[in-house]
């Protein structure tokens, strides 16, 4: 089987994350038609944290390691871009290779200390080191510090991304080759171990594999992918703060997940249209039917991700699926 | 492997101590598997069976002693170490992959096998090569009927048989049973007693069993367990004859039978 057709068989398998991925690819079209240019840093946005909340699902929802840092490697990625700038070194292509590598041996590292315990243990160590790396870039004051530091839009040779829609069509490409990479990969050999993993480990000792390798390293491949976000999310945002790395942005990505499906292809990438969205247009709504409470928009907020935990399990994916499944 | 490895004992136990705090689980037991035999361990509950299988497996140290395996020290790997060298096990409670099919259990198995599992890029279920060998691992306990049956669907006795299936799966030198029949029905047990028994000969079992039944019609040798210590080790007979026995264990209305 080439590589042409495993990802045509993956593609088959995974329509809705197809559809999703050509609905980015033609939406500046829309936007560009409705005169409302904004709508495509909001699509980034979406792109670029369900991205990020990709890479935490091949942990969490596949391997069924609840990692409470992975904004950390978020917040790595884009530092990787900031720091490289600050030193003049302008490549474009080169800090994500920087930020891949970053955030490959940090992950490494942390995984490998952290893998070691389970449960409770596990998701505090990880909210341990997220918060140990936070705390260091607040006191780096040679990279702004608390305040953060501003980035230029990177050097993307041949790509000049003075036009904002080249800077959208390279996070697209990015989210795209990590749609294919994870269609890919958990479905081979070592992603239906990890997913064995999760369900029974001990079974999967006895037949003489090594559980802890293969949680290490989906642990660095999920890294990686989040420091690619994070280097991505550098050059749209300009800028760069510890902030992006604070445990709630953790929370964030595994709300995403949970909210759009966990353990399923497509759910991150829903999960960060639904959370964006809900984010964009609640405080709007809530300043037509109630002015008064308009900043208190996550009064909303948090009522509706409860009802989607509690009602629709597995998520808006889950709720889709049942919905088609009804129709035929 | 030098001519005394293949001929002589699959498994050796030699001074092999386990104590947890003043309770002594495991009292200077030295037992011997031969290849291809069945070995029944049995004991009344309590007696340590299975905190000595837990040692011979790696999951659980002993305090002393020594566990050789087709004359090699093991005591010093980690579990999956210890299959690769030639162990397979089944638990007491049927452990399989829950949320897979009955293929997709063997076909990771094969996997596993092969040492080939650390692949990223090709389909594992649809890839023939493993498909292949996992019918294989599944027809040796005739379950390959049911191969694409969730193992949520599997009956008790079924979930026994994909259990002993994969506890076959990389070919081992010994195999350790606890309890294979713990649960399952009369015909259940008729038909897993059946299985084990034309095993005899391919690999060296030890054999956890309270149905005595099983226990008579399958060993070739019995050793007897009571508080951590061997009181007895011979053929069925030998053992059904032994005052010690008797006394300890066989003779005893406590929970001979169950």
């Amino acid at each position: 089987m080439g590589v042409f057709s495993i990802l045509r068989d993956g593609l088959a398998r995974n329509r809705l994350l197809g559809l999703i991925l050509a609905g980015f690819a033609l939406f500046p079209v829309l936007s560009g038609i409705m005169d409302e240019p904004f709508w495509n840093d909001l699509a980034m946005r979406i792109m670029l944290l369900g991205m990020a909340a990709m890479g935490l699902n091949l942990v969490l929802g596949y391997g069924g390691m609840v990692s409470f840092g992975h904004a950390a490697f978020v917040g790595i990625g884009a530092y990787c871009v900031g720091i490289s700038q600050f030193y003049g070194f302008d490549n474009g292509w080169a800090h994500i290779a920087i930020s891949l590598a970053a955030c490959g041996l940090l992950g490494l590292v942390i995984g490998f200390l952290s893998l070691r315990t389970t449960g409770i243990y596990f998701i505090m160590i990880t909210l341990a080191f997220a918060q140990m790396l936070y705390f260091l870039f607040v006191s780096l004051e040679t990279y702004g510090g608390d305040d953060g530091m501003s980035i230029d839009r990177a050097d993307f040779m041949p790509i000049d991304l003075w036009d904002p829609l080249r800077l959208y069509y390279l996070i697209w490409a990015g989210l795209v080759i990590v749609s294919l990479l994870l269609m890919v990969i958990v479905r081979s050999r070592f992603g239906v171990v990890l997913e064995a993993i999760r369900g029974n480990e001990s079974r999967v000792e006895a037949m003489g594999l090594v559980p802890l390798h293969f949680k290490i390293t989906g642990y660095v491949i999920s890294a990686m992918i989040c420091g690619l976000a994070g280097a991505l999310f550098a050059s749209w945002q300009e800028y760069v703060s510890p902030d992006i790395m604070h445990w709630s942005r953790s929370g964030e990505l595994m709300i995403i997940i949970i909210l759009g499906g966990i353990g399923t292809m497509a759910g991150p990438l829903i999960g960060a249209v639904a959370f964006l969205l809900l984010e964009e247009w609640l405080p709007e709504l809530m300043h037509l039917v109630a002015p008064a409470y308009a900043e208190n928009w996550m009064i909303i907020f948090g009522p509706v991700l409860i009802g989607v935990v509690l009602f629709a399990r597995g998520g808006l994916v889950g709720l889709l699926a049942r919905i088609g499944g009804r129709r035929s | 492997m030098s001519v005394q490895a293949r001929t002589g004992p699959v498994l050796s136990l030699a001074g092999l101590n386990k104590s947890y705090g003043a309770l002594q689980a495991t009292g200077d037991v030295a037992l011997e598997v031969a290849a291809g035999e069945i070995h029944a361990l049995i004991g009344p509950n309590g007696a340590g069976k299975t905190t000595l299988v837990r040692q011979i497996y790696g999951s659980e140290a002993p305090d002393s002693g020594s566990i050789r395996l087709r004359g090699e020290e093991i005591g010093h790997l980690s579990v999956p170490q210890r299959v690769r060298q030639g162990i397979g096990r089944s638990f007491q409670i049927s452990n399989v992959l829950a949320d897979f099919t009955v293929i997709e259990n063997a076909v990771i198995a094969e996997a596993a096998r092969t040492g080939d599992a650390f692949r990223f890029l090709r389909p594992a279920v649809s890839d023939p090569v493993l498909v292949e060998g996992a019918i294989k691992i599944l027809s040796r306990v005739g379950i390959e009927g049911r191969a694409d049956t969730p193992v949520s669907d599997l009956a008790h006795g079924e979930r026994r048989l994909l259990e002993l299936a994969l506890a076959l799966a990389s070919d081992p030198a010994l195999l350790l049973l606890d309890e294979p029949m713990a649960g399952a029905g009369p015909e259940e047990t008729q038909h897993m007693i059946g299985i084990i028994d034309r095993l005899r000969g391919d690999v060296g079992i030890l054999l956890i069993e309270h149905d005595m039944d099983a226990v008579f019609r399958l060993a070739d040798r019995v050793t007897v367990l009571v508080e951590g210590a061997v009181i007895a080790s011979g053929t069925p007979d030998e053992i059904a004859g032994d005052a010690a026995v008797r006394a300890a264990y066989l003779g005893s209305d406590d929970d001979a039978a169950a």
